[in-house]
């Protein structure tokens, strides 16, 4: 949100206090606009509560609406006045974050205190990691592929093929877990064919990207309706909910951690399997080095096209997983395109997180956060805004990331560019 | 980056000293024919597809595949079954797109009209409309460098715009369905640009931009059909006034059978073809756009507006996938629009465009071939999965974008000039 305008090359990185006209003008606007919705709307009587649901089920916080938004908005206006007057080079980053985080924040209070809205702190923010797990999977097998060069548009597809496979297996065996691997073989699959393309053939990876995920679309929708007239193929499988013991019992802690399913356990783990593999060991080493100067790694002896299709492949093992989320960690059957676009949102997640696990799993719980609040609003009847615009909010929340971050997060050097080692 | 398009090789065979025989029309056409060019690369990937359709039919087939069980016992049984199943799941597409060879048999024997004949081709034709304005959508924002995927949204719009002037102004036909149309164009236009302003302002990638504006704008169609200026005043249903009669496509067969669909807007679509033809190969704008397709790099030393040109292309091009949208909304008649009409007319776009090879006259020869598929695929559910449309179109199209793979499958040689693909820029 916060665009740096005109800073003088000389400033970059010194404390020097420079104007930020652009930034700061947003910011004071945003700011001013909560100062007179608490006026203008909100009434002092208004109160916003906030519950713990699983463990202190007693304990009811009522905080003044109209007070809080107020003092939020009075930050939000304060830091765009200073961005405008001159701020010291290396506040500018974090008071932007207070800002865009203090406005959200009273956003939130604001949507909570409509009659009958309960924020029940535990459940939404279990829930907010739950709903992460789908995009952490799908930005972490992007971040796979990007990082050895091979651009993965398909994640949406390998989802699609991951959800319907693993209902399916598990139908066949009877076995939910053999499902979760069969979704991972099926993910496997389709980034296998991205993978043979992308370097065997060349082919443009965005093009047969998109490609793939509409013949995921096509197959799966078309298997559904045929599978659906037998009984028993496409039967709901759940996975059952882990709880820790007593850890589950801590307040906010225990119900967001430790009482989950075994999906978001498995994301966790994989954030920092990936994040040491890539930097901490030889594999990581040459990974990054196809992506960023395949030439100067094929010099060195690293075979660009083989490691970036076994990558590749490997990476819609992840994906495919990810897939598994909207069948069986959910407990439901498949049905035609369920994945409904958040494998792009799971793109969106990868450049939030700049192509680094650890950024992944930020960017993650901000969009799973995102949907679990519009769940939540839509579900209890908020009438603040239309049950389709809460929907829509992860989408847009995607948009406005993608627009203001894609310019200066930086991708691999050498991502979507087919090697040919001719080529030289 | 797609700088590489393999150049014929500069090597002059001693023509002076030793003439090679002339080879005869049978040699040559021979040769064609295993040659990786793009008219045998679209011949083998639609055979291929029709191929790998069969095997998924035949293996997601329950009573076929229990004769699978036995094989070896008795091979007759399975091979039957398989190639009933397939003759008869094929001919039904045929028959739902081309011809009903039932009507035939009653035409005939004098009990059906000329215009029941007819009616598979005037659904093939009602269905190719919106593809042609799609697939043209975009195509022409692939001759820029842009993979424009946002046409289903951007004819979400047009079909709303069309449909709010539609309804709501009364005035003579003359003035009233040009303006709809228009509306529905101006609609799709301004969703359209979304994406290529993002673009030239922040680099955000048109793809990932415009699936997100079309989920956006799927939610804000089921908003605004329930909102008091759209909702039907008759119905309860989630479904849309009907458009006024002086604002509703006329049809073009009506004459010929009631239930002849296919309307004004096939004529539209042709016409929008021809221009975009005409936009592409002829005016400055055109050029523009190529030129930056081609290298935006150069075009921006060159003095060109990369950025500009994107936003316009885009514009241009949501503009054209509006045009679908009205196609749709003036075309349903006295029903209304639901949730459900746009179908998959605008993801159906990038199949039709890559077919086409993001050219006009191969946009709507693509068009007119998965406006039959669809039609046929409609008309033949349940008994065929209606995705069989959809999963046939991917494949198709994924040969086509990989001529390199169908190369490799059916052995063929590469051709003189090398094999054409379709380019979309990464991040």
């Amino acid at each position: 949100m916060a665009t740096d305008t005109q800073v003088p090359p000389a400033f970059v990185g010194g404390s020097a206090p420079a104007r930020h006209m652009k930034a700061g003008v947003t910011h004071a606007v945003l700011g001013l606009f909560l100062i007179a919705i608490a006026f203008a709307v909100l009434g002092d009587d208004r109160l916003t509560h906030i519950a713990f649901d699983r463990t202190l089920t007693d304990l009811d916080w009522a905080l003044p609406t109209q007070g809080i938004v107020l003092a939020l908005g009075a930050i939000t206006a304060a830091i765009g006045v200073w961005m405008v007057l001159g701020i010291p080079q290396r506040r500018f980053k974090p008071a932007g974050a207070t800002a865009v985080t203090a406005f959200v924040l009273a956003i939130l209070i604001w949507s909570y205190s409509e009659p009958g809205a309960v924020f029940r702190a535990e459940s939404i923010l279990a829930g907010a990691l739950f709903l992460a797990v789908p995009y952490l999977f799908g930005a972490l097998s992007g971040v796979v592929c990007e990082r050895s060069g091979v651009i993965n548009i398909g994640i949406e597809g390998q989802f699609l093929m991951g959800a319907f496979t693993g209902v399916l297996v598990a139908n066949i065996t009877g076995n939910v877990y053999a499902g979760m691997v069969g979704a991972m073989l099926a993910g496997s699959l389709s980034t296998m064919l991205l993978a043979l393309l992308a370097t065997k053939y060349q082919v443009n990876q965005v093009v047969v990207g998109v490609i793939l995920n509409l013949l995921a679309l096509g197959f799966t929708s078309f298997m559904y309706d045929q599978l659906k007239k037998a009984e028993g193929l496409n039967d709901a499988y759940g996975i059952p909910t882990l709880t820790w013991g007593p850890l589950a019992d801590i307040p906010v802690i225990g119900p967001v951690l430790f009482q989950q399913k075994l999906v978001v356990y498995v994301g966790l783990v994989l954030v920092f399997a990936i994040w040491f593999l890539l930097y901490r060991t030889r594999w990581g080493l040459r990974t990054r080095a196809v992506g960023e100067h395949p030439a100067a790694a094929d010099s060195m002896g690293v075979a660009v096209n083989r490691l970036r299709f076994w990558n590749v492949t490997a990476a819609g093992l992840i994906s495919g997983f990810g897939g598994a989320f909207f069948t069986i960690a959910n407990s439901l059957a498949f049905n035609k395109n369920m994945t409904a676009g958040l494998g792009f949102v799971a793109l969106a997640v990868m450049i939030v997180g700049r192509w680094n696990p650890l950024g992944v799993l930020v960017g993650a719980l901000i969009f799973g956060f995102t949907t679990k609040i519009a769940q939540d609003l839509d579900a209890s009847g908020s009438a603040l805004v239309p049950g389709e615009f809460l929907q829509m909010l992860p989408y847009a929340v995607t948009l406005v990331v993608v627009a203001g971050l894609i310019g200066r997060a930086k991708a691999p050097a050498a991502d979507g560019v087919p090697y040919n080692p001719g080529d030289k | 980056m797609s700088t590489d398009t393999a150049t014929p090789p500069a090597e002059q065979p001693d023509a002076a000293e030793n003439p090679p025989p002339r080879p005869g029309f049978t040699q040559l056409f021979g040769r064609y024919l295993i040659e990786a060019n793009s008219v045998m690369v679209t011949v083998y990937s639609l055979l291929l597809a029709f191929l790998i359709g069969a095997v998924l039919l035949i293996v997601s087939d329950e009573n076929v595949r229990s004769t699978y069980t036995y094989f070896f016992a008795r091979p007759q049984d399975a091979l039957t079954s398989s190639w009933i199943l397939v003759r008869d799941s094929y001919l039904a597409l045929f028959e739902g797109a081309i011809l009903n060879l039932n009507t035939l048999e009653r035409f005939q024997a004098g009990t059906a009209e000329f215009g029941d004949l007819l009616r598979p081709i005037s659904e093939t034709l009602l269905n190719a409309t919106p593809l042609i304005f799609t697939g043209l959508a975009v195509g022409l924002a692939f001759r820029a460098g842009l993979f424009n995927i946002g046409a289903q949204g951007q004819l979400i719009f047009g079909m709303l715009g069309a449909l709010a002037v539609g309804f709501s102004l009364n005035l003579p036909a003359v003035v009233h369905l040009p303006l709809a149309i228009v509306a529905g164009a101006l609609a799709g236009a301004a969703f359209g640009a979304i994406p290529g302003v993002l673009k030239a302002t922040t680099g955000a990638h048109e793809v990932i931009s415009s699936i997100m504006l079309n989920n956006i704008a799927f939610f804000f169609l089921v908003w605004a059909i329930g909102t008091g200026f759209f909702h039907s005043e008759t119905k309860s249903e989630l479904v849309t006034k009907p458009v006024d009669e002086s604002a509703t496509l006329p049809t073009l067969l009506g004459w010929l059978g009631a239930g002849l669909r296919v309307n004004l807007a096939l004529i539209v679509g042709l016409a929008a073809a021809v221009f975009t033809w005409w936009l592409l190969s002829r005016s400055t704008f055109g050029f523009r756009i190529r030129a930056v397709g081609f290298n935006a790099h150069a075009s921006a030393t060159a003095g060109m507006h990369v950025g500009r040109t994107y936003a316009s292309t885009m514009a241009f091009a949501g503009g054209l996938a509006g045009l679908a949208g009205a196609a749709l909304s003036l075309g349903v008649g006295s029903s209304g629009v639901t949730t459900n009409t746009a179908l998959e007319y605008g993801f159906d776009g990038i199949t039709v465009a890559l077919l086409g090879r993001a050219r006009p006259g191969g946009i709507v020869a693509a068009a007119l071939l998965f406006g039959a598929l669809k039609a046929g695929a409609l008309s033949a559910q349940p008994d065929v999965p209606v995705d069989i449309s959809t999963l046939l179109q991917a494949i198709i199209v994924l040969f086509i974008a990989a001529p390199a793979l169908v190369k490799a499958i059916l052995h063929l040689r590469t051709p003189r000039g090398g094999m054409v693909t379709l380019e979309a820029k990464g991040w």
